[in-house]
């Protein structure tokens, strides 16, 4: 696309090296580091806990509240952060992208990487604490890594697709940071999709963060791997969503130097 | 070498607001709701190797923006653009280095920016410190640098590529008096091994020392272009 097209190598290590800069600067001055991302959903387990969990018990005896809970939490909150991450992206790197010859695009792309690190970085830990709630080592875990991976590309798609309308429009990140915590009662992820009645239950399947908080309850709490069904559905979303958000990416990057 | 045939550029500003956006998505993107406002039109230069050119034109001429273009930060809007040989632009200076950082954390993090391999850096690396005069203070946290050494890290980032073409955006005079000189000679070595330099300053006596032609932009197109003698003159007569 550019005059002086950069090879494929720097382009990559662009990227790392933006992902690598996001996560040093974060924890750079912080005493627990990485361990910040696990403090948020564990408060919120406890409070959901004490809240929730007669509720969520009342309509399923073999919940396992709390397992069910934080791993539903744990990827919420890598899926809604990385989508304000994604989002901001091009803003927050105005100065670079109005000086140095880099495919705008690189921006996205660092800011999901750093999230995705970010993820598998608290995931040892995490661990930890789901054994401790009588989580069951399955061979299902193995499907966390396709998972992030599909998981990824939608947040990309969307995160550019909003991102790229956030730079003409920013009330497009308020509106986003409104919606973000409504989403996150409107989505079943501290509660079971069976709590919702019968007559709204269509609601559910037309909001697609439930198809990826799903999976994650499938692959946790239930010790399997995500359904045929559930599989396809996401991977339908992100494809979808990726093309969407690059092709409105590719017409409107022209006017990112002049809005930004 | 730098060919422009027939160039213009604009800037695609969003200005209707959400009417626009709406029109935008219901015609599935295919009228763009960017309103286009020309900067520069109908540019037509041959730069050859080796050669000097100033830049001169007031603020908000298009200077600055010819640089952006030349670099491949903003595509022309129309037009055919020719450039042979590898470009280093010098424009905003210092900008994506990271203050939480240190020296050597924001020497890789620049270099990667720019498009260079993990080893390019590494080779580079040494010269880029050198060149710095920063010694230990490349370990330190580049908050705790004054404004003179953050200019030097930056501009030796900037500097140390070797690049066949070389724009620079007023940003020779950082640092102090020894580190500008040096800069200077830097500038005229990498001159010296032919490379072309194009060089925007509003210091007229820096373009007169440095450049063999100069070419005057005024209200987004080229006013004239010629030696520097003799456009220096017409660039002082536009403030008269």
């Amino acid at each position: 696309m550019s005059l002086t097209s950069i090879t494929n190598k720097g382009f990559t290590n662009a990227v790392v090296s933006l992902a690598v800069k996001t996560l040093k600067v974060r924890y750079k001055n912080s005493l627990i580091g990485i361990f910040w991302s696990m403090l948020n959903p564990l408060l919120f387990l406890v409070i959901l806990y004490i809240v929730f969990s007669q509720f969520a018990k009342g309509s399923d005896a073999s919940l396992n509240y709390p397992l069910y809970a934080l791993s539903g939490l744990i990827f919420w909150n890598f899926i809604s952060a990385s989508i304000l991450q994604v989002l901001t992206s091009f803003i927050d790197n105005g100065d670079i992208l109005k000086s140095v010859n880099l495919d705008p695009i690189a921006f996205p792309f660092a800011s999901m990487l750093a999230a995705i690190f970010n993820l598998f970085l608290s995931f040892i830990p995490f661990l930890a604490i789901l054994y401790f709630l009588d989580y069951q080592l399955s061979w299902s875990i193995l499907a966390v890594i396709p998972y992030v991976l599909i998981t990824s590309v939608f947040v990309t798609g969307l995160g550019m697709l909003l991102g790229t309308l956030n730079v003409y429009f920013r009330d497009i990140q308020l509106l986003w940071t409104t919606l973000m915590p409504a989403f996150f009662y409107f989505t079943p992820i501290a509660y079971p999709p069976s709590l919702i009645p019968e007559k709204f239950q269509w609601l559910i399947k037309i909001n697609p963060f439930y198809f990826f908080i799903d999976a994650v309850h499938q692959i946790f709490h239930d010790g399997e791997f995500p359904s045929m069904e559930n599989s396809m559905v996401m991977i339908g979303l992100a494809v979808g969503c990726y093309l969407l958000g690059y092709i409105v990416f590719m017409r409107l990057r022209k006017g990112f130097i002049s809005n930004i | 070498m730098i060919k422009l045939s027939d160039v213009d550029i604009a800037f695609h500003i969003q200005e209707n607001g959400f009417v626009s956006l709406k029109d935008f998505a219901l015609n599935l993107g295919k009228h763009s709701f960017l309103k286009k406002k020309y900067i520069l039109k109908d540019i037509d230069l041959e730069i050859y190797e080796g050669e000097c050119v100033g830049l001169l034109g007031k603020n908000g001429s298009g200077k600055s923006t010819l640089l952006r273009t030349l670099s491949g930060i903003i595509i022309p809007t129309k037009g055919k653009i020719d450039i042979r040989g590898s470009v280093a632009p010098l424009l905003g200076l210092g900008v994506g280095l990271e203050k939480e950082l240190n020296g050597i954390e924001n020497i890789k993090l620049l270099c990667a920016l720019m498009g260079m391999t993990k080893k390019e850096i590494k080779d580079l690396m040494p010269g880029i410190i050198e060149f710095s005069e920063l010694g230990d203070a490349v370990n330190w946290q580049v908050k705790r640098y004054s404004t003179g050494m953050t200019s030097r890290l930056a501009f030796s980032i900037a500097i140390m590529k070797n690049p066949d073409i070389l724009l620079i955006d007023e940003v020779l005079s950082v640092g102090d008096i020894g580190f500008q000189r040096k800069c200077q000679r830097k500038v005229e070595e990498i001159m010296s091994n032919g490379a072309t330099v194009i060089f925007v300053s509003h210091a007229f006596e820096e373009v007169q020392r440095m450049c063999n032609r100069a070419v005057l932009i005024n209200e987004g197109s080229i006013q004239l272009d010629g030696t520097v003698d003799e456009v220096g003159k017409h660039y002082h007569s536009l403030f008269d």
